[in-house]
């Protein structure tokens, strides 16, 4: 990165004006474990499926939501790694943030700053984009919000959303279902619903992941124990 | 795009650039700006169940005191708490700074921070800086390993210890913990013997004033007891309160006789 071999963008135009790497990278994503997000009027949820590559694999070691700031989530469908790089990078903008301006992060400047870092990786020297969408989920002095980012830098608030495997499948239930006055468990059980119209295999909470945030303004991911209550509660 | 530029560590350390012309400044007669200090009593002291810290408010610039009740017992992390002693924007963003880095590292370990990740990244800058951070920090915190207890030196050198005291009451309020620490006290009693090292300090030394801050950490959370002895009121305000008379008289002129409003032309913008 930086070498002046690769000064020149490996992103570039195609004739008929579209980013190949940029819908490369869509692909990627799509082809990515299924997650969504539902945002209550008090309160967001965020699940992701999470299929272990195999029955060995030790699944408490596996985190896929992952916490920002106290109060701000997030969630991917794509590359993994690729989003371990993003949530270092918001991690510490939202300190940085906080050292110069003395006050929480907003979501959505956080989120902003996070897809200003993923479009420089489409328009910069020697490196590609980023192979993940994120859901990041908050609940801050502007209520609780939803924002989808995508690899191109373009970033959405969202209602409720699904990314990854299934995704037109996810958004129509969720069309269905979504209310605007819907509340924090509705949309949980609602999310768990979701999740299970595509799911492969029996769903537990060893293979699932669900993170909520409240009006508490703490984020956490749901036990396992938690998660099969829901699962529970829904049946 | 200078993004793309590799991401190389920050150097850190003492800038030694301005050095010279600093010196030849003052050599010609310029008089180096007071800075605020914390002329300062801090104290901590590791009791039955956890530790506590302690400090008084007083904030001085040179002879002056410009605050009669700051705080100097700084967070560090939710089970963690540091006192400072020394120049106060350099106590401040020091704590500040590590702090931060502390949220980060918990992210990152998905653990609750220890007492020791916080001392290794203090004494590093520290020392990095080469003294001229002027810090003098008592560091206090319970974790997963216990309850900890450490002085930290402005040139980046720590001591651990069951009591401590730093600043320039430190003499003051050690005098009272070599002869009343004990080890193994309970709650009551380490908030007693803290109270009466950073009062020593209070009455004994000018640096240090006003009133008396505690932290007590323990395992199960901590509480911070701002102002927990106020031993210096302000005793000479009226106590009756000011109040003003009735109106004994009042005139009005209308200013519309002495401005005359003209129609022109809106001021022409260069």
């Amino acid at each position: 990165m930086g070498d002046s071999q690769y000064s020149f963008s490996l992103t570039t135009f195609s004739p008929s004006g579209k980013l190949v790497q940029i819908e490369y990278a869509l692909t990627a994503v799509s082809a990515g474990q299924t997650s969504l997000g539902i945002k209550a009027s008090n309160g967001v949820v965020i699940a992701t499926e999470k299929k272990l590559p195999s029955i060995l694999v030790d699944e408490n070691s596996v985190h896929k939501i992952q916490l920002l700031t106290p109060n701000i989530g997030v969630a991917y469908s794509g590359m993994g790694p690729d989003s371990r790089v993003l949530v270092r990078k918001s991690r510490k903008q939202a300190q940085q943030y906080k050292r110069l301006y003395n006050e929480p992060i907003p979501l959505s400047q956080l989120v902003r700053e996070t897809a200003v870092v993923m479009q420089e990786f489409t328009q910069s020297g020697g490196v590609r984009p980023f192979g993940v969408s994120l859901l990041v989920a908050g609940f801050d002095d502007n209520g609780p919000q939803l924002y989808q980012v995508d690899p191109s830098g373009s970033y959405f608030s969202w209602k409720a959303s699904a990314i990854g495997k299934n995704v037109s499948n996810a958004k129509t239930f969720l069309e269905k279902r979504y209310t605007d006055d819907m509340e924090l468990e509705d949309a949980i059980h609602t999310a768990i619903l979701t999740l299970k119209e595509g799911f492969e295999g029996q769903i537990s909470g060893k293979n699932i992941e669900i993170g909520i945030v409240d009006a508490s303004r703490k984020f956490r991911v749901l036990t396992p124990a938690e998660v099969d209550d829901y699962l529970a509660e829904v049946e | 795009m200078t993004k793309t530029a590799i991401d190389l560590p920050p150097k850190g350390g003492f800038s030694f650039d301005l050095c010279r012309r600093n010196a030849f400044l003052e050599s010609q007669g310029a008089k180096m700006p007071k800075f605020r200090k914390t002329g300062t009593t801090i104290v901590g002291l590791v009791f039955k169940d956890g530790v506590i810290l302690g400090a008084d408010t007083r904030a001085t610039e040179g002879e002056i005191v410009c605050d009669k009740n700051c705080e100097k017992i700084h967070y560090l992390a939710p089970n963690i708490y540091c006192c400072g002693a020394g120049t106060a924007a350099d106590t401040e963003n020091v704590t500040d700074m590590v702090s931060s880095q502390l949220e980060l590292h918990r992210y990152a370990t998905s653990r609750e921070s220890r007492v020791v990740t916080a001392l290794t990244m203090l004494k590093s800058h520290l020392f990095g800086y080469q003294g001229k951070v002027s810090a003098a920090l008592v560091l206090g915190g319970v974790d997963v390993t216990g309850p900890h207890l450490h002085a930290v030196y402005p040139h980046g050198s720590t001591d651990t210890l069951p009591f401590a005291t730093m600043g320039s009451g430190s003499l003051a309020a050690m005098a009272v913990f070599e002869s009343r620490f004990k080890e193994g006290m309970t709650k009551e009693q380490g908030i007693e013997v803290v109270c009466a090292a950073i009062c020593a300090g209070i009455f004994n030394d000018l640096g240090s004033g006003s009133n008396v801050d505690l932290c007590v950490i323990t395992k199960g959370g901590k509480e911070y007891l701002r102002n927990y002895q106020q031993p210096n009121p302000r005793s000479y305000t009226h106590s009756k309160g000011y109040h003003f008379t009735t109106i004994l008289s009042s005139k009005i002129r209308s200013l519309r006789n002495h401005v005359r409003v003209v129609e022109g032309d809106a001021m022409e913008e260069e």
